[in-house]
């Protein structure tokens, strides 16, 4: 199911953190692949351009990851994309608010390839199984 | 050897971003001070260790990461009102803020940072939990604690938790300013003391291993170089650039079909124009590009300047005086080296304002002034120039005192202080040797002096200039060209050879003639405006057969001497692109160009031309010659 064509929307103030997400989106052969720095700017371009996939971090100034998340959620046309929230953050109840505002996966920083394909991997199983449901 | 291997771009990406980030939070911090509960301020700082945690992660920089989760969660419950900003949490925090500095300063040099001190991390540990938090046992100053506490600290890593719970409950909060400074008070107050070098070295991140002294710039340059390798420009600049060197392109296309024309014998009156238009285009357009170009290693100075407040705020602390430091004109660009350059004068600038420039708090309110003193920090572009300013609010320069002193230092004799100016006499602390009487050296870990300061802005082709007004303050003006890559030059000739001149150093020009040459003290002078001005003729300079005497005079200054160069043509003056002949480097010459006409100039260090002229017999002849021409 995983298309390497897929268009990614990579969210994150800090540019290392951008840069590091897309060159591992690039090892697991995704190169489809843009860049915003917080949650406003994203949602103005997952709004101006069709996305397949949002990877976005939590904290950033503006408009932070929950917040994309959710305006995500509430936009009709934005509603079914997958979105992956990476985070610092390991805690709990930030991993249960990420859940219940309808995140796709959850992913604590730092990771690998590896680790990033296994979440990918699964979400993409999810959607097949809805999209064949 | 690196720790890093195979992940170098990425290390150089996060240095330089998280450097930037961590500048910011130490500015923040500053303003934290003054608003210890501005919620929007408490985020951004999370948000900021926050964010470097993240990208550590990443780097494996494990105690790196560490030391900011443990940062953040204390910004954490800062942020959500569990905890209030007090004196001895901030202690901590900007302890923390500089170790992660510290830590960022062996990343550069690749290597895994080592824990940060266990201290430093029980300390967090405590102000996370709310628990009292006071400077550990080394850090309680014998000297201004009461005797109590002293001995206690004397027996070393058992402090007085009775005293210390004193101190942080209900007093710290009343006594934080410090004049009111009770015996108590002083524990506090004096708590994160150290001495202003430290203070400095922490600040700037420089690393442990750099021992005060000249040896120490190879290894840190070393390990800046390698950063100095990327720069991070706008992708709008780099666009332009782009897009500049397409239409470049074009027009080298059209030339190309013009040429095939002409040669094929088309040179009607069209096919002319045509040249004609596309070689103004060109000359446009790679005008353009040469501009986007040097755009591109332009940076905004505030990225400089955001070190600073911290800098004068630590310094100013450990000195016992309220200082602020005010920035101004961040947005002003400089090219990418100059800032780097830059860094340490202004460094020492601020600290000679903050020691010497400003008054203690009781100096200030006898002379009427506010307790708290404002030192300016702030850039400027006038013309083709970058101006900067160190400004001090305090006591100014006196003079007469500056004379006194460097007589007494042997610097200058009586006479030549007698007939010194005022603006003469402030630049005498700009002699090597110069120090005022508290200043013992080293602050900025290498033992930079004014006259230090001075060499490195000249290094610039820039100069510095000082205004005081007694009682009222000092500043500093440092005043540099946009670019180290373009030379205004003057183009002077000896025969038929032209030279180039840095237009910097011109003041004047003035035809030599043979009756105003007069011998002093064996040496052929001329006297200008009342100043009696050496005259060096360049071909002596160069070793040439000094065959004539000059018709031309330059009259150049230097920052040592005013001189007055002999030459036999001028040719112009011009924007020289410098090329520096590395490998290859003959004594007084800074580099070549090439003139409009192909032909290639070289460019005159006048500075290494003047120490060359050891050998001086040439100037005797030059008197000689100079007579010989008056009585013909």
């Amino acid at each position: 199911m995983s298309d390497p064509k897929m268009k990614f929307l990579v969210v994150d103030d800090f540019s290392t953190m951008r840069r590091i997400v897309r060159n591992l989106l690039k090892e697991l052969g995704f190169t489809n692949v843009d860049e915003a720095e917080d949650g406003a700017v994203a949602l103005q371009k997952l709004n101006s351009a069709p996305f397949d996939f949002v990877v976005t971090d939590w904290n950033m100034p503006n408009m932070d990851g929950l917040t994309l998340l959710q305006t995500i959620r509430q936009t009709p046309h934005l509603r079914h994309l997958p979105v992956l929230m990476v985070t610092a953050e390991a805690k709990k109840e930030n991993i249960i608010a990420a859940a219940q505002a309808g995140a796709s996966g959850y992913i604590v920083k730092p990771f690998t390839a590896a680790t990033m394909s296994e979440k990918l991997e699964k979400i993409f199983e999810k959607m097949g199984k809805k999209a064949t449901a | 050897m690196s720790d890093f291997a195979g992940m170098e771009d990425l290390l150089q990406d996060f240095l330089i971003e998280a450097g930037d980030l961590l500048s910011g939070v130490d500015n923040k911090l500053v303003d934290l001070e003054r608003s210890p509960d501005d919620r929007g301020l408490l985020n951004e700082i999370f948000r900021g260790f926050h964010t470097i945690k993240g990208g550590a992660g990443f780097l494996n920089a494990t105690e790196l990461v560490t030391l900011c989760h443990l940062t953040e969660n204390l910004f954490d419950n800062l942020r959500n009102g569990e905890l209030a900003v007090t004196p001895e949490i901030m202690d901590v925090i900007l302890a923390a803020t500089a170790t992660v500095r510290d830590m960022f300063a062996s990343l550069e040099q690749g290597m895994q940072p080592t824990a940060a001190d266990p201290d430093l991390i029980a300390r967090l540990r405590q102000a996370i939990a709310g628990e009292l938090v006071a400077g550990s046992a080394e850090e309680i100053p014998a000297p201004a604690a009461p005797a109590a506490a002293a001995s206690q600290a004397a027996a070393g890593r058992a402090p007085d938790w009775e005293l210390l719970h004193g101190v942080v409950t209900g007093v710290a909060r009343v006594v934080q300013p410090v004049r009111e400074a009770g015996p108590v008070a002083a524990v506090v107050a004096a708590a994160p003391t150290c001495p202003p070098e430290e203070v400095i070295k922490a600040a700037v991140g420089r690393r442990a291993t750099d021992k005060p002294g000249s040896q120490v710039s190879t290894g840190r340059r070393e390990g800046e170089k390698q950063r100095d390798n990327s720069i991070r420009v706008d992708t709008t600049r780099l666009d332009q650039v782009l897009n500049l060197s397409g239409e470049i392109g074009l027009t080298k296309n059209r030339l190309t079909a013009l040429r095939s024309d002409i040669l094929s014998g088309r040179n009607d009156n069209e096919t002319l124009h045509s040249l004609d238009i596309a070689v103004s285009q060109l000359d446009l357009l790679v005008s353009d590009l040469q501009n986007a170009v040097m755009k591109t290693r332009m940076q905004p100075i505030g990225r400089l300047f955001q070190k600073y407040p911290r800098i004068a705020r630590d310094l100013a602390r450990s000195m016992g005086k309220d200082v602020e430091l005010v920035l101004a004109g961040e947005e002003t660009e400089i090219d990418k080296t100059m800032i780097e350059d830059l860094a340490d004068p202004i460094i020492h600038l601020i600290r000679n304002a903050v020691d010497h420039g400003v008054e203690d708090a009781a100096g200030r309110i006898a002379s009427g002034k506010p307790e708290k003193s404002i030192v300016r920090l702030e850039a400027r572009q006038e013309g083709d120039h970058i101006v900067i300013l160190v400004a001090d609010d305090g006591r100014g320069m006196n003079a007469e005192r500056l004379r006194a002193k460097a007589v007494e230092k042997g610097l200058i004799t009586d006479e030549e202080s007698n007939s010194m100016d005022e603006r003469q006499s402030f630049n005498l602390v700009f002699l090597p040797g110069f120090s005022m009487a508290a200043q013992v050296s080293d602050v900025s870990g290498r033992g930079v002096g004014m006259d230090v300061v001075r060499t490195n802005i000249q290094k610039l082709n820039g100069n510095i200039e000082i205004q005081s007004q007694l009682g009222k303050g000092t500043t500093f003006v440092i005043s540099l060209p946009l670019t180290l890559a373009i030379l205004p030059v003057l183009l002077v000739r000896l025969g038929d050879q032209p030279f180039a001149v840095p237009l910097s150093m011109v003041r004047e020009i003035l035809p030599i003639e043979a009756k105003e040459v007069q011998e002093v003290g064996g040496r052929a002078t001329m006297v200008v405006r009342g100043e009696v001005l050496p005259i060096m003729p360049l071909a002596g300079l160069l070793g040439w057969p000094l065959e004539r005497a000059p018709y031309y005079g330059v009259l150049m200054q230097t920052a040592e001497m005013s001189f007055i160069l002999g030459i036999d043509s001028f040719a112009g003056r011009e924007d020289a692109v410098i090329k520096s002949l590395d490998d290859f480097r003959p004594k007084g010459v800074a580099g070549v160009t090439t003139l409009s006409n192909g032909q290639i100039v070289l460019i005159l260090d006048m500075k290494e031309l003047l120490g060359s002229a050891g050998d001086q017999r040439w100037l005797s002849r030059m008197t000689m010659m100079a007579k010989q021409v008056a009585t013909a």
